[in-house]
């Protein structure tokens, strides 16, 4: 279980990193390791450089920028920085409680937003989470940078929109109004989930985004209704079969009651204060 | 019992923080990969693809030309095999010889400068295969089909029937009948610290210095001998710090021929050590097993009489020297009925090959199989007469004036406190309580579970994984400055040993624990002896401790009797002191007699050797030795989820003798854990083309810290009559413990009718059961 051979490049500069990515297809960017590296150890992924960006400031700030209502999360911010960090506690304390169900202290220590989001494991949390939070990703090109909303990064299993030579810089968060919930079930506590939904409820208007093993990505429903979120576990069943390709009935029904779940916590969420409201 | 101990016990029975634990904790132990040896050479193996095939061709030029590679192997360059010489007539050869049998089976060994060139030179070796139909179902295979994966044996390796005179007569005129089928999942052991070995050779004395954390270390030394053909007394090893072996290190493995002989060929150090992936391809599996049961019994739920047919995959070769299949099978066959008074039984047993891991040992073996079909059995009768679970127990058991009893296969359970350990059990529990509660919890749709498990252990047996040594050796030596080193037979791997055997001698030569060193593992210091397995290390190491200590003590005795000008029968020690008893003004130390056992052989006491020296073997007084005790769990079961949370667990153990009540409770712990991982989580799963398609600890699931239940334990103490009346423990725990959690989801699930007979239970099968409702029908 050693990785193949590769040589290893260790990026001074924004530029840098994306010059040495953009002159070799076989190249890739290391942030946590979390994923790359066990994938290369299985020999799974085999690239012939492994560009170094530990060291980019630029891809670690996590700041709010209250003016306009966002909170900027650099695509090199650890998962466990996002679980304890009081600027999250503040303005956005349901990103914390995600960021918790992800796998164990050690990985969340190394893990990075960006890195899993450019995994894109359908499996993960971040996806999920950013599109339920109409988050847009700013990508640095060879050329210039560009700006891609959530719901269009994640393309597929494991799939992103990054082009050729394109890197993850920073995610930019609204901080929207509204109650949040999160439900997830995996086999042991910190296994990838097997599925999960992330519920966000604003008067009326109750969206759920559903991540899983056996999805594509994540996927969306929203519901307008006047009434609470008690839609049952059906309810939430029967809108992941229209909305996702998953046929099987157990995935199905633990779909369903992750909705089910979350959407009871964004209701009691909802009444709830915090401070950017 | 008591005259056992020459000084009143101070230590055994105490609660003595582990010796281990001060270097374990710090990190600093030294394990096999820690080991630097100038000069290592590594080796990698190309494993089968397949799971059946033939093999065409092997072309290895490219990996020969790859710098730093040093040897490419294949069978022609190293032709052993570990024989079989039992009932199965099929050896394994070192590497894959003409056909591969498992997917994962060694077909080429390849030694370079480091694991990496030696990985690459691996992909770089190509091998030509033509894929055979592989043979994967138990059933089948034991009518040869689709075929017989050794073209010269049949795939039934091993058959054994054995019937209680009058069982069909008892049978047919038993007022019910019920038919299941109990089915346990392949599981492995997965030891923290995968298996390896080095093997390094001597220049000038011409003998080779073999490091390998093996449970039997002296057996591991003559099986190099014997099936490399080389000289036993030229031949040592030293088994380093081990993290884990539950039986599955007690196998030989194909690797560890193969690396002894590349260090042979080429007169240079080799290192193997297993990654993940190849433990769980080359490690034994277990508890393959399906048990196709009809129980007789009567309206009160008596169990008048057991029908067995018990079957197990043993994979594609017997594990040497101990097949797991036949482990499994025989063993449970003579324990299938359990602490109950069971008057008939009838078993069939068939141990077929498959295009599989080979079965081994994993701790228990036959017992978590055996206890899950029995206690799963009891439920069953339990069900359909609408009785309660522990009523029907209460029936079943082994009465206190049945002791000693012979069950229904023969075999007697020497003591134990089967009803007792039972009682004290749902006390602990609070049975009652959790029955009511489990009624309120139904009503607001929360479905509770009780699970009871009732086991019986048989330990300190003369043959078991380990190996077929019936007793365990001692060596002591007390040294020129009065301090003690001792040396056993055994191979832990993390059990305390070199506590609890310095408590027994503690007590026995009336020294401080601190004066004493317990060592092991290395073929040239220590006594031949059996090594660790099978539950024995603490009733056949312990009492060889006590023998060898005891010997030692009896001429200190004469030394200090002489010295003080007192009888024998009047010396008494203390922190490593002797006085005459009730003067402790007239003494004589440790130290001071042995200057004169070395240094001043004139004025030693005649009639006494040179020197203070023993080794002691100890052989038990009967065969086996029956531990007992009681597992009760509580669970929750989410009917929508199929997740399953243990809420309560209670232990009520009896291991007679307790040497060491914390390091007793910490075998328990991690039994109970490594039952929650059989019950719910682990297993090994084979596709359809014989591929294990769980080959990392992402796929193969392990309970983690958050899922082990915390636990409350009870000590009942019925001694055995061997040796300070101890008894076996390092099993029973997990013996016991997947019944209990199976059984309690179980329980949880009966509103629904659903009951489950296989192990692990999966979320999803829960689910699945329950149909569409996941509130239970009323
Ligand atoms: C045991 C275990 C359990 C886990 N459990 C979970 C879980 O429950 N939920 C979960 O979401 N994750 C889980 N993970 C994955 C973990 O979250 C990883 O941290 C994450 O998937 C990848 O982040 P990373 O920083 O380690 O990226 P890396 O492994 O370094 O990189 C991953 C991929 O992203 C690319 N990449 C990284 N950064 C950038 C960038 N800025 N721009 C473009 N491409 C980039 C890399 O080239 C690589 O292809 C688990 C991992 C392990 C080992």
């Amino acid at each position: 279980m050693k990785p193949a051979h590769f040589e290893y490049f260790r990026a001074a500069t924004i530029g840098e990193a994306v010059d040495k990515l953009g002159g070799d297809p076989e190249a890739r960017l290391l942030a946590g390791g979390q994923s790359l590296i066990p994938a290369m150890n299985f020999r799974v992924a085999r690239p012939s450089q492994l560009i170094d960006i530990n060291g980019l400031e630029e891809l670690k700030p996590l700041v709010a920028r209250l003016p306009e209502n966002i909170l900027e999360v650099g695509a090199l911010v650890r998962h466990q920085q996002i679980a304890t960090s009081p600027l999250v506690q503040r303005y956005l304390p349901f990103m914390a409680t995600v960021a918790l169900s992800i796998g164990h202290w050690a990985i969340r220590s190394r893990g990075s937003v960006g890195g899993s989001l450019c995994h894109a494991d359908p499996a993960a949390e971040w996806p999920a989470f950013m599109v339920a939070a109409g988050a847009e990703m700013v990508v640095a090109g060879p050329q210039k940078y560009r700006r891609i909303p959530a719901d269009t990064f994640c393309s597929g299993f494991m799939e992103t929109a990054l082009g050729p030579g394109e890197m993850l810089v920073k995610i930019e968060i609204p901080l929207a109004q509204g109650g949040w919930g999160f439900w997830e079930v995996a086999r042991r506590p910190g296994d990838f989930a097997l599925a999960g939904a992330v519920c966000r409820r604003h008067h009326s208007r109750t969206t759920v985004t559903w991540f899983g093993a056996d999805l594509s990505g994540p996927g969306t429903v929203t519901v307008e209704s006047e009434g609470g979120a008690g839609h049952g576990t059906h309810f939430w069943e029967d809108a992941a079969s229209r909305v996702l390709a998953v046929d099987d009935d157990y995935m199905l029904q633990i779909l369903g009651y992750c909705a089910d779940q979350a959407c009871r916590q964004a209701q009691s969420d909802e009444g709830r204060d915090y401070d950017n409201r | 019992m008591a005259e056992e101990f020459a000084s009143a016990p101070h230590f055994v029975g105490a609660r003595i923080p582990r010796t281990e634990d001060s270097r374990l904790l710090r990190g600093e132990a030294q394990y096999l990969d820690d080991i630097q040896i100038p000069n290592l050479l590594e080796m990698a193996f190309v494993r089968s693809p397949y799971a059946a095939a033939r093999i065409l061709s092997v072309d290895s030029s490219a990996a020969w030309n790859i710098p730093g590679v040093r040897a490419v192997f294949t069978f022609a360059d190293m032709p052993f095999v570990l024989p079989q010489n039992g009932p199965s007539p099929i050896d394994q050869p070192v590497l894959a010889r003409e056909r591969v049998r498992h997917a994962g089976e060694a077909v080429v060994a390849v030694v370079a400068e480091s694991r990496y060139i030696a990985e690459d030179a691996c992909e770089a070796v190509h091998v030509a295969y033509t894929p055979e139909e592989p043979v994967l179902d138990m059933q089948a295979a034991q009518k040869d089909r689709p075929r017989r994966v050794h073209d010269a044996a049949p795939n039934v390796f091993y058959h054994q029937e054995y019937e209680t005179e009058g069982f069909q007569a008892a049978f047919d005129t038993a007022p019910h009948r019920l038919t299941m089928t109990f089915q346990t999942t392949r599981q492995t052991a997965c030891s923290l610290e995968t298996r390896g070995i080095i093997a390094a050779a001597d220049p000038f004395s011409g003998r080779m210095t073999v490091y390998c954390g093996t449970q039997s270390p002296h057996r591991l030394r003559g099986d190099l001998a014997e099936m490399l053909q080389m000289e036993e007394h030229l031949l040592r090893v030293i088994v380093p710090e081990v993290g884990g072996a539950f039986g599955m290190k007690a196998a030989t493995y194909p690797e560890y021929l193969a690396v002894v002989q590349a260090a042979r060929l080429l007169r240079q150090p080799v290192k193997w050590t297993a990654d993940r992936v190849e433990s769980f391809l080359s490690d034994v599996h277990a508890r393959d097993d399906i048990h196709d049961l009809e129980v007789a019994f009567d309206q009160r739920g008596q169990i008048i009489a057991v029908k067995d047919h018990l079957m197990a995959d043993g994979g594609a070769y017997a594990s040497y020297p101990f097949s797991g299949a036949i482990g499994e099978t025989s063993l449970a066959a003579k324990v299938i009925t359990g602490p109950y008074d069971i008057a008939h039984l009838s078993t069939v047993i068939d141990c077929t090959y498959s295009n599989k891991v080979p079965l081994g040992a994993y701790r228990g073996v036959w017992g978590p199989v055996a206890s899950f079909v029995q206690e799963g059995m009891v439920d069953r009768i339990a069900q359909f007469l609408h009785l309660d679970a522990a009523e029907v127990r209460r029936t079943n058991l082994v009465q206190p004036n049945q002791l000693p009893y012979r069950n229904a296969a023969g075999m007697l359970y020497d003591s134990g406190s089967f009803t007792e350990s039972f009682e004290h059990a749902l006390a602990q529990l609070d049975y009652t309580r959790w029955r009511a509660t489990q009624e309120q919890a139904r009503r607001v749709g929360k479905y509770l579970g009780i699970g009871l498990s009732n086991f019986v252990e048989p330990t300190a047996m003369a043959s078991s994984e380990a190996g077929s040594i019936g007793y365990e050796s001692c060596s002591v030596r007390v040294e020129p400055s009065g301090t003690v080193t001792a040396w056993l037979g055994l191979g832990p791997s993390g059990q305390g040993h070199e506590t609890t055997m310095a408590q027994v001698l503690a007590d026995q030569l009336g020294v401080d624990l601190e004066h004493i060193v317990v060592l092991h593992g290395d073929t040239d210091a220590a006594p031949l002896g059996g090594g660790t397995g099978g539950s024995r290390s603490g009733p056949l190491g312990g009492g060889a401790a006590m023998q060898a200590g005891r010997k030692m003590r009896e001429r200190l005795d004469v030394y200090a009797a002489h010295m003080l000008e007192a009888a024998v029968e009047d010396i008494a020690w203390e922190h490593g002191r002797a006085h005459v008893r009730g003067v402790y003004a007239r003494h004589v130390s440790l130290r001071d007699i042995a200057r004169i056992a070395y240094n001043d052989v004139r004025q030693i006491p005649s009639g006494l050797p040179i020197g203070l020296e023993v080794t002691e073997r100890y052989q038990p007084p009967r065969p086996v030795s029956f531990s007992n005790g009681t597992h009760a769990a509580v669970v929750e079961v989410n009917p929508s989820t199929g997740q399953v949370t243990v809420l309560d667990y209670v232990v009520v153990n009896d291991c007679g003798t307790l040497i060491n009540p914390l390091i007793v409770e910490g075998q328990i712990h991690g039994g109970v854990a490594q039952g929650v991982g059989a019950a719910l989580l682990e297993s090994l799963v084979y596709d359809d083309s014989g591929q294990l398609l769980t080959t990392t600890l992402m796929d193969y699931l392990l309970p983690s810290a958050p899922l082990v239940p915390r636990m409350r334990i009870e000590h009942l103490v019925t001694p055995s009559d061997g040796a300070l009346g101890v008894k076996g423990m390092g099993e029973g725990s997990l013996i016991a413990s997947p019944a209990a959690i199976a059984g309690a989801v179980n329980d949880a699930l009966s509103p629904w009718g659903v009951s489950f007979e296989r192990l692990p239970i999966a979320p999803r099968d829960i689910v699945t059961s329950l149909g569409r409702s996941s509130a239970a029908p009323v």
